[in-house]
């Protein structure tokens, strides 16, 4: 019987130093976890960023492509050959710049 | 000096290097040609310090020598002497030309002061067959531009490529391309402006039967070599556009039709379309199987009708008659395709079954 009660005891003690593990184990986990979803937070941000960035150049590609095309249609030269010079007639330059842009 | 020729080997020498003369008087010995009488034989040189034209005729030389002498006045001279032997004397810088019992004296320039044509130091080479340069020459250069504010449209843009030979010129509204295969046992390889007028007046010089013209370049210099001329140009400096990036890859109109009925017909109605400002300007319409131009100016009306075959949307659009009638008189096919997308897009006109070719036109906005 003492046998007994003395494996019971060590069980006893065995759960409890196991639970105290797992309790230390708790905050370590729960840090861990806070710095994952920091990590991923920050992992995720420059994606967004370049997203942002590209939108960015788009739009203002596009806007510089709309301002060359009107400052052609107002009489001026935007090809690098010529840039701003009054237009006399149409340019084969121009007009390749513009439909390469 | 002294010397014995006929009045055709002096014509032929004068011919050959008057162009090269300079017209500018900066440097008065420039407004004169070079003759120096060497060996057995005759050379004329001229230059304006951008092109330098040598030439080498017969003659029988008696006593060695050299002289420069005015160009324009003695061009005139030698073109109005008999045909006979003629014999020049040079003395005291100034030339005697004896023939039958008369003489003619003309003062001439020292020749110390007359520059040399340079020969290039090792330069890279490359012959050419005759006719095919030739042809390339009258199919592009038509197309240089005129006014002289942007050097690099003052001549052609020259490229050797393993075995491709390219011509390429354009004054921004029109661009004309001309490739051709050519042998390169060395491979040689070139990129440069070469000027309009050196090319004129290679074309003028170049005889049927030279059979083949030798260029040699360094990267500021070119030299072509035919038959008794040495001809030296000085390149263009700057950087020719990138001509690819203007020609369309797509069009939405395809023309198929023929070069001598679509030439004269826009010559015809070109007549009736000269206005006040002097604009050349023809209305062309093109509707399934025909091609129309109606003309209606203050000079009168004309209608001109063309059987064509297209593919593609119908088209209304203008052109600058001039620019069409240069390319189409060079275009050595009997059929054409002209490619066309709307009325503001450059047209392209390419020979029927020669992909070698290619001759880009802006078309005119007409309200």
């Amino acid at each position: 019987m003492s046998q007994l009660t003395q494996a019971l005891t060590e069980v006893e003690e065995k759960l409890r130093s196991l639970l105290e593990e797992v309790n230390q184990l708790i905050p370590y986990v729960k840090a861990l976890e806070e710095e994952n979803i920091k990590l991923k937070r920050e992992c995720t941000l420059p994606e967004k960023e370049t997203e942002r960035v590209i939108a960015n150049a788009e739009h203002i590609q596009g806007v510089a492509h709309d301002n060359l095309e009107r400052l052609y249609h107002e009489g001026f030269h935007v090809c690098h050959l010529h840039f701003g010079q009054p237009l006399e007639g149409d340019c084969l330059f121009c007009m390749g710049f513009l439909r390469k842009d | 000096m002294k010397i014995f020729c006929s009045k055709d080997s002096l014509i032929s020498g004068v011919n050959a290097v008057q162009r090269a003369v300079s017209v500018k008087n900066t440097l008065p010995v420039l407004s004169g040609i070079l003759i120096s009488a060497e060996k057995q034989s005759l050379r004329f040189a001229a230059t304006d310090l951008e092109l330098g034209i040598r030439c080498e005729i017969p003659a029988q030389i008696e006593e060695e020598g050299t002289i420069v002498v005015p160009a324009k006045l003695f061009a005139e001279v030698v073109r109005k002497l008999p045909d006979t032997m003629i014999t020049i004397k040079e003395e005291n810088l100034a030339i005697t030309i004896y023939y039958y019992q008369s003489e003619i004296t003309l003062r001439g320039y020292d020749p110390e002061e007359y520059p040399l044509l340079p020969d290039l130091i090792d330069p890279m080479s490359y012959t050419i067959p005759t006719l095919i340069f030739k042809n390339m020459i009258r199919q592009t250069i038509f197309s240089c531009a005129v006014e002289e504010n942007r050097p690099v449209f003052n001549g052609t843009l020259m490229q050797i490529e393993g075995s491709n030979l390219r011509l390429v010129a354009t004054d921004t509204h029109r661009l004309a391309y001309s490739i051709s295969e050519v042998e390169n046992p060395k491979n040689a390889s070139f990129n440069g402006i070469i000027p309009a007028k050196t090319l004129a007046e290679i074309y003028r010089l170049l005889k049927d039967e030279d059979e083949s013209i030798q260029i040699s370049f360094n990267k500021t210099q070119v030299v072509f070599q035919f038959g008794l001329i040495y001809l030296v140009s000085r390149l263009i400096d700057g950087m020719f556009p990138n001509y690819k990036q203007v020609i369309p890859q797509t069009c939405e109109t395809k023309i198929n039709l023929s070069v001598k009925n679509f030439l004269e017909a826009v010559e015809r109605a070109s007549l009736l379309s000269h206005d006040k400002s002097g604009a050349n300007i023809i209305r062309i319409k093109v509707e399934s199987t025909q091609l129309k131009i109606d003309q209606t100016t203050e000079l009168g009306k004309i209608s001109e009708q063309i059987e064509v075959t297209t593919q593609g949307n119908d088209v209304m659009i203008a052109f600058n008659a001039k620019f069409l009638i240069d390319a189409l008189k060079v275009i050595d096919t009997d059929q054409i395709i002209f490619e066309l997308s709307g009325p503001y897009s450059p047209g392209v006109m390419r020979p029927l079954d020669n992909p070698n070719y290619l001759y880009l036109v802006l078309p005119v906005r007409i309200s």
